[in-house]
C-alpha cells in the first residue's frame, strides 16, 4: 500500500486511530470496497488473507435503485482500493467514482473490456457482464492486475490464488455449456423480469427475453406483455423465472395472463440476477450463484 | 463511537445545515401563503427544464441544467399563481395542474430521445448528500490544483447568502404582504413584484438544494420546520428564527441517526424533522390540557367558595 497524495495522508491521520483500535492485522491487510457482491467475492478469492473486502450493495439490492447510507461514506473514505463494475451499472455513482479516482485507487472492473465483447443497447453497453463466465474471467484478471499493482509485495500469492480461481471458472464455464445442451434446442428460451441475462444467452446459446428493459427503473408496456405471451404460447415455453432483486409481481401477472389463454406455464424458480444470495449460503458466492441459476433454468425447461 | 468522524462529515453537516436553513427561511413564506407544496411541484417540473435546456444547448453540463431547472421552477410558480387568480381555480389544484402537465411533457420529450441519452432529474440533477465530500472543486486544474472543498457546499452557500440578504432587506414589505395584504396595496407596495421575487428565491433554493442533497429532503425541509414554527411563533420574525432552529436540530439529530443506524442521510434528516414536528404538536396538546385543567380547578374553587 502506498500513500502518494497529501489528502490520503490526512485521511490516514484521521482514521489511523480507529483502524488500529478495531483491527488486529491492520498493517498487512488492504481495505477494499466493492460495489456489488460479485466483485467482492472474486476479490476475496484472489486477495485471501491479504485483503479485507466490504461490499456496498447487500443481498437482494438492485444496483439501479441503490441508495447510499451514512456508513457507505465511511467505507469509501477508509478504503485503500475501490472496485466497481462500471458500464453504468452504478448509475450516478459512477461520476463520483471517476472524480474520486484522482484521489485514491478506484477501478472499474468492466472498464477495460474489449468493446467488441460487449453487448450494446442503443449507445450504452449492457453492464451484466458476470453472467458470461469467460467475460467475468477478464474482469477477474483486471482485479488481479489492480491487486498486484497496489500491493506488489504479495504478488505471488495473488497470482497463485487467481490461477486456482480462474481454473474453477473455466470448469464452471464448460459445465454450463454441457448443462444447457441437455435442454432440447426448441426449449432454450429464458424469460425473466428484466434484461439481465443477455451475456448468458449469448455465451451459452439460449434465447433471452425480459419483461423490462435493461434498467429495472424502466417501465414496461402492454406491448411487452403481449409480445412475451405470444412467444410463450407459440413456443410452448414451460417456465418463466423471477429474479431475486426485482419484484416478482410482473412475472406473476405474465403467468396469469398466459394461463387465461388456456396455456400452462410455470414459474421455474428464482434466479439471482443483480446481486448474490445471502452470505453463508450456497448462492452467497459467485460460482454458487451461477450454478444455482443454471440448475434452476435447466431443471425447469427440461421437464 | 464518534471517533470515526472526520472532515467529510463536517462538509456534509455544513452542506445539510445550509440547505436546511435556506429551505426553512423560504418555507416560512410558502406556509403563510398556503403554497407549501410548491417545492414538491418544482421537484417534478424541473424535468421539463432539464430536457428543454438539453435540447436547446445540446449540453448536459451542470450550469445549463441548473439554469433550465430554475427557469422552469419560476414558470411553475408563475403559472400556478396565474391559474389561481385568473382561472379562479383553487391554489392547490392550480399547483397540481401545472406541475403534472410540465412533468408529463418532460416525460414525452425524454421518451422521444430515450435510448440515446440518460436524461432524468435523478441522473443529472438530484445529488446524494453522502457523496458531497467527494465532488470537490479544484482551483487551477484537476491534476495539480488546490482542493477548496465540495462544489455543493459552495453552491448552497451562495444561495443561502442570497436568501438571507433578500429576506433581511425586504423584511418589512414581506411581513406586510403576508399578514395585511390590503394594507400592503394601499401603502403602495408592489405586491406583484414581491410575489415573483419570492418565487424566484423558492426556485433558486429548491434547484440548488436538489443538486446538493436530492429531492425528498428539500421538500421535507421546505414544509416541516416552517410548519413547526407556525405552531409556536407569534410574529414573522420569531417564526423565521424558530423554523431555522428546527431545521438545524433536524440536521443534527438526523445525521446522528444515520450514523447509528447506517441509513440514508437525507431520509434520516427528513424523519427527524417529522419527529420534531410531532413532538411539538404533542407538547402543545399536553400544555393545553394542563391549562384547561387549571382553569376548571379555578372554576371549582370559585363555585365552592
Amino acid at each position: 500500500m502506498k500513500i502518494n497524495h497529501p489528502l490520503k495522508k490526512i485521511h490516514a491521520l484521521f482514521f489511523g486511530l480507529a483502524i488500529s483500535l478495531f483491527s488486529f492485522s491492520a498493517q498487512a491487510q488492504l481495505n477494499i470496497v466493492a460495489t456489488t457482491g460479485m466483485i467482492a467475492d472474486v476479490t476475496k478469492n484472489i486477495g485471501g488473507k491479504h485483503v479485507k473486502v466490504t461490499k456496498l450493495m447487500g443481498t437482494g439490492v438492485d444496483p439501479h435503485l441503490y441508495k447510499a447510507t451514512q456508513g457507505d461514506l465511511r467505507r469509501l473514505t477508509k478504503a485503500d482500493i475501490i472496485l466497481y463494475n462500471g458500464l453504468h451499472l452504478e448509475g450516478k455513482m459512477q461520476d463520483i467514482f471517476k472524480k474520486l479516482a484522482h484521489k485514491k485507487p478506484v477501478f472499474a472492473v468492466g472498464g477495460k473490456l474489449n468493446h467488441a465483447a460487449l453487448i450494446q443497447h442503443g449507445t450504452y453497453p449492457d453492464p451484466h457482464i458476470w453472467f458470461d463466465v469467460s467475460l467475468w474471467q477478464k474482469a477477474t484478471q483486471r482485479i488481479l492486475e489492480v491487486l498486484q499493482e497496489q500491493d506488489p509485495a504479495n504478488k505471488a500469492d495473488y497470482q497463485a490464488h487467481a490461477k486456482i480461481y480462474l481454473n474453477k471458472m473455466s470448469e464452471l464455464d464448460s459445465w454450463i455449456k454441457q448443462q444447457i445442451q441437455t435442454v432440447p434446442e426448441k426449449q432454450r428460451i429464458l424469460i425473466t423480469a428484466h434484461d439481465a441475462f443477455s451475456y448468458f444467452g449469448r455465451a451459452y446459446g439460449i434465447k433471452v427475453m425480459g419483461l423490462q428493459g435493461i434498467s429495472t427503473a424502466a417501465e414496461f408496456g402492454l406491448q411487452d406483455i403481449k409480445r412475451l405471451k405470444d412467444i410463450i404460447v407459440k413456443n410452448q415455453v414451460k417456465a418463466v423465472f423471477v429474479e431475486s432483486s426485482v419484484s416478482p409481481r410482473f412475472i406473476q401477472s405474465l403467468v396469469a395472463g398466459v394461463k387465461a389463454e388456456g396455456h400452462q406455464v410455470a414459474i421455474g424458480g428464482e434466479l439471482y440476477s443483480d446481486a448474490l444470495g445471502p452470505t453463508g449460503t450456497a448462492t452467497g458466492n459467485y460460482l454458487g450463484m451461477v450454478k444455482h441459476n443454471v440448475n434452476t433454468i435447466v431443471n425447469a425447461l427440461k421437464q | 463511537m464518534f471517533s470515526d468522524l472526520g472532515m467529510n462529515d463536517i462538509w456534509i453537516l455544513a452542506t445539510a445545515s445550509l440547505v436546511a436553513a435556506s429551505a426553512a427561511l423560504v418555507g416560512v413564506f410558502l406556509i403563510l401563503r398556503k403554497q407549501a407544496l410548491i417545492g414538491d411541484a418544482i421537484s417534478h417540473s424541473v424535468l421539463l427544464g432539464i430536457v428543454l435546456a438539453f435540447l436547446l444547448t445540446d449540453s448536459r453540463s451542470l450550469p445549463v441544467m441548473l439554469t433550465g431547472a430554475v427557469l422552469i421552477g419560476l414558470l411553475t410558480a408563475w403559472l400556478s399563481d396565474t391559474l389561481h387568480r385568473v382561472g379562479k381555480l383553487q391554489s392547490d389544484a392550480s399547483i397540481g395542474i401545472v406541475f403534472t402537465l410540465f412533468f408529463a411533457v418532460g416525460v414525452i420529450l425524454v421518451s422521444l430521445y430515450a435510448g440515446q441519452i440518460d436524461l432524468d432529474q435523478e441522473c443529472v440533477l438530484y445529488g446524494e448528500i453522502a457523496f458531497v465530500p467527494f465532488d470537490t472543486i479544484y482551483i487551477g486544474g484537476l491534476e495539480d490544483g488546490t482542493d477548496i472543498g465540495p462544489r455543493a457546499f459552495w453552491g448552497i452557500s451562495i444561495v443561502f447568502l442570497i436568501v438571507l440578504i433578500s429576506i433581511s432587506l425586504g423584511f418589512k414589505r414581506l411581513e406586510t404582504i403576508a399578514f395585511h395584504p390590503n394594507l400592503a396595496v394601499s401603502l403602495g407596495i408592489n405586491v406583484v413584484f414581491w410575489h415573483y421575487f419570492l418565487m424566484t428565491l423558492v426556485s433558486i433554493t429548491t434547484v440548488a438544494s436538489f443538486d446538493a442533497v436530492g429531492a425528498i429532503l428539500v421538500v421535507a425541509l421546505l414544509v416541516i420546520p416552517a410548519s413547526s414554527a407556525y405552531l409556536l411563533a407569534k410574529s414573522l420574525k420569531t417564526m423565521l428564527w424558530i423554523a431555522v432552529a428546527y431545521s438545524q436540530a433536524a440536521v443534527l439529530i438526523g445525521y446522528s441517526l444515520a450514523f447509528i443506524l447506517d441509513s440514508s442521510i437525507s431520509a434520516s434528516i427528513a424523519v427527524s424533522a417529522g419527529l420534531l414536528l410531532f413532538i411539538t404538536i404533542i407538547s402543545l396538546q399536553i400544555k393545553r390540557f394542563y391549562q384547561r385543567t387549571q382553569s376548571i380547578e379555578a372554576a371549582h374553587k370559585a363555585v365552592n367558595e
